[in-house]
């Protein structure tokens, strides 16, 4: 694997059963890079996201992560890597300072960088005065700033995120795209999945779109608006031409019916 | 009330037992011969015996015509008329003991309140509900082989009535589970809000009592046979006229045996006012607390100061003393894990609970057993019980493990830390105790407190590697843990090396025997530790073997990480 790509997908399949959920995918993503991957629902972007990190085992192909096969030593991945899957479900029974001293601790941190990162990272995202609490007593964005604080909090150098903003406030969400663009200053890779198509046009470097399984478009915005032939579009527009779902005038005027 | 919102309620908690059963998700159709076959074998089984027992009666009222005079001098009228009491007790039992399991699941167990729903048809809906499952299942039983039994007897009308006390009964306790839910929420939310810190504790402790007390009051009931059941609640129904509860047994008796008609009557009409109380009670408690959320639970307020840990001192990497501690958190905080702690107390208490009273009158071999129980049996069915549930218990959230850089050894050896240290805490509590009350022989205190040991070294390791290769992350409508056929197979293995261990004390326990029986082989009794010896090796053996598949299943587990 080259020296300049974080990630390297050739030619991976994934099957559930019957379901083709990730159709021979090629896919290479630069160190620094953010990246986003989009698509409708169940287009296997989740799918592609958790064989990064090991949480689905493809069926043939090979995924390279950071240098290493994932396959072959999935921990050493992991030890670098931080993740926020689709729908996290935290251990609700811990207090949010406790959880986040668990991954600390699961990542193998200093007792002295792990208490002044959770600090700093409490305060930035407002948890402050929460983080005593128990997490099932928390509001869906607070799990979520929980579950941001605990992919960023031992410094991976590769993050995984899926629908990373969800259910944040939007001071929160700007602290948290400011963020990203900081980390790739510093030589982090991004590749998160998002439905909100402002969000991944405004933070990512480069979009991938993903439909039944395969990936139809990748490249920079401009080279999106070229493929699409939409020059003056954003991606909203070049999103549903180039999945073929554009046919939304004709759907609201029968549902309107 | 709308009885089509009614009925719509009732079946989403009903469809939600497919998640219980595994059933496919893609392409799901339901099978709805399939799905209601509690009952329909209820009522099969129901009305086979009571053609059965009719049968039996034909013959034994042809063959002895005294029983004939006894069963028309109302035995079986008095039989009947203690079943609404005895429905209403088991149903009461029931009811709660599936609110227990709902409680951990606070998503699956919430209706729909945006909907379009009164809190009438609601609180209708859930108190039918809570009947659906075994306490529905036996109301079918019970009514349908007495109805059938009644068409031999002559006594069909008594068992038409009996059948409408049984089904208001079975009413009447989901009812009153319903409003003790209610009115649980709204007190622990209480009680929480003002033991502040200590909350954690104050609920670990509460839920401990009550369950202790809810089983022991269970086994208390039932162990004395079905038939003690029905004759006390027969005799105490009538001494307890006052408690609303038994009026429907009272009514029925006034009706089918004592011919009172106006007393009849009159606890009918009270019944049926209570039961209506209830109901609206229910409804109000709903309407008031149904919303009610118990206030979050604040562990800590001071500066956040990470331990260095006792654990990393005494070996451990941070990865497992994370989880470890993790794990304690999990077992002190998650109600339906507390249940764990219930079941060892649970087994020492109901013997010693039988033994007290009995003094020094304890025949030599039942001391032995009482002993070997108070001893054995609570660590190994900790060890047991927490093998086969330390993975599972992770539920959904089990993907931060697979997502985490962790080895399968460092997940199995924390795994394992923790099951052994909970149950030597809980065989240093039996042994305590055990040696407090039976006084035994120092030599027999260290054979029983070494064999308990290698048990639950043994059964730990056994049961950890079934719970890994069989967990089941299932936590909706309630968490499941392990797959049911893994927890058979669990059991069987447990008992088997248990036999395993315990062989090289036959001999002893033969010998010990003969030397009573036949005094003059007194001289020939074996050495007990001996016997501790040889059964450690195979402890020792088995717990080795059964680590490394532990390892073997962690490192499959980890591997698939699919949840």
């Amino acid at each position: 694997m080259s020296e300049v790509f974080a990630v390297e997908l050739k030619n991976v399949v994934k099957r559930y059963n019957e379901i083709l959920a990730v159709d021979q995918v090629d896919l290479r993503i630069r160190k620094g890079e953010i990246f986003g991957l989009l698509g409708p629902n169940g287009s296997g972007k989740s799918t592609t996201l958790k064989m990064l990190i090991g949480l689905v085992q493809n069926d043939s192909g090979s995924v390279n992560v950071l240098g290493v096969e994932v396959k072959t030593d999935p921990v050493a991945v992991k030890q670098q890597v931080g993740y926020v899957p689709e729908s996290p479900r935290l251990y609700e029974f811990l207090t949010g300072i406790e959880y986040l001293d668990f991954i600390g601790d699961v990542f193998g941190m200093q007792t002295e960088e792990k208490k002044t990162r959770i600090t700093e990272y409490l305060k930035a995202l407002q948890l402050e005065g929460r983080e005593g609490d128990m997490i099932t007593g928390y509001s869906d964005g607070m799990k979520q700033k929980i579950t941001l604080i605990s992919a960023f909090l031992h410094k991976p150098k590769l993050l995984i995120l899926d629908e990373p903003l969800s259910a944040l406030d939007p001071r929160s969400a700007r602290i948290v795209k400011d963020f990203l663009h900081q980390l790739k200053t510093q030589g982090v890779t991004t590749i998160m999945s998002t439905h909100v198509l402002e969000i991944a046009q405004a933070v990512c470097d480069r979009i991938g779109i993903m439909y039944q399984g395969k990936i139809l478009a990748l490249g920079n915005m401009n080279e999106l608006r070229d493929m699409a032939k939409l020059p003056d579009s954003g991606l909203e527009d070049i999103f549903l031409k180039l999945t073929g779902t554009d046919d939304i005038r004709a759907v609201v005027e029968e549902l309107a019916k | 009330m709308n009885w089509k919102n009614i009925l719509s309620l009732m079946q989403v908690e009903r469809k939600s037992s497919r998640l219980i059963r595994g059933q496919k998700i893609t392409r799901y159709r339901e099978n709805r011969f399939l799905a209601y076959w509690p009952y329909w074998v209820a009522l099969v089984i129901g009305l086979a015996s009571g053609v059965l027992a009719g049968i039996i009666y034909n013959f034994a009222t042809t063959a002895e015509p005294e029983l004939l005079i006894m069963f028309q001098n109302g035995t079986v009228r008095l039989f009947f008329s203690s079943l609404p009491t005895l429905v209403l007790v088991y149903s009461l039992v029931f009811t709660m003991m599936q609110q227990i399991r709902l409680s951990g699941v606070k998503t699956s167990s919430q209706v729909p309140y945006w909907l379009p729903v009164t809190w009438q048809e609601h609180t209708m809906a859930s108190i039918l509900a809570s009947l659906l499952g075994f306490p529905l299942a036996s109301v079918i039983f019970i009514t349908s082989i007495i109805i059938v039994f009644s068409l031999f007897i002559g006594q069909v009308v008594a068992a038409l009535l009996t059948s409408l006390a049984v089904l208001a009964a079975a009413f009447m306790a989901s009812a009153a589970t319903e409003i003790l839910r209610i009115l649980q929420v709204r007190f622990i939310g209480a009680v929480y809000k003002s033991s502040g810190r200590a909350a954690v504790w104050v609920r670990f402790a509460g839920s401990l009592i009550f369950f202790i007390v809810f089983y022991i009051g269970y086994f208390y009931v039932t162990s004395g046979g079905a038939v003690n059941v029905i004759q006390t609640i027969a005799s105490a129904q009538t001494a307890t006229w006052f408690i609303p509860f038994v009026w429907l047994g009272i009514a029925l008796h006034s009706f089918t045996i004592s011919g009172l008609l106006l007393q009849g009557f009159i606890f009918t009409g009270l019944s049926v006012i209570f039961i209506v109380g209830l109901f609206f009670s229910a409804t109000l408690l709903n309407k008031r607390f149904g919303l009610y959320e118990p206030p979050a639970i604040t562990v800590s307020r001071g500066v956040y100061a990470p331990k260095t840990g006792f654990l990393g001192k005494i070996g451990f990497s941070s990865v497992e003393a994370a989880l470890i501690r993790k794990d304690l958190r999990a077992f002190t905080r998650r109600r339906e894990l507390m249940t764990i702690f219930i079941v060892p107390i649970v087994v020492i208490l109901v013997p010693l609970m039988q033994s007290i009273g009995q003094g020094e009158a304890m025949p030599a071999q039942a001391f032995m057993l009482f002993l070997g129980i108070t001893f054995l049996f609570p660590a190994s069915i900790m060890a047991m019980s927490l093998g086969s549930f330390m993975i599972g218990e992770e539920g959904q959230s089990v993907w931060r493990i697979y997502a985490s850089p962790i080895f399968a050894k460092s997940l199995v050896k924390s795994k394992y830390f923790f099951i052994i240290f909970f149950s030597l805490i809980v065989l240093a509590i039996t042994g305590i105790l055990g040696w407090v009350i039976y006084q035994p022989t120092l030599r027999a205190t260290i054979v029983a407190c070494f064999e308990a040991v290698f048990l639950a070294m043994a059964v730990g390791t056994i049961s950890l590697s079934i719970g890994i290769s069989g967990a089941d992350f299932t936590e909706a409508p309630r968490p499941r843990m392990i797959r049911p056929s893994s927890s058979f197979i669990n059991l069987l293995a447990c008992l088997l090396a248990s036999i395993a261990i315990l062989t090289p004390f036959f001999p002893y326990i033969l010998s010990s025997i003969m030397s009573e029986v036949f005094p003059g082989l007194a001289g020939i009794t074996l050495d007990p530790f001996l016997a501790l010896g040889v059964s450690g090796i195979i402890a020792v053996v088995l717990t080795v073997f059964f680590y490394r598949i532990a390892i073997k299943n962690a490192e499959e587990l980890l591997l698939k990480a699919e949840i």
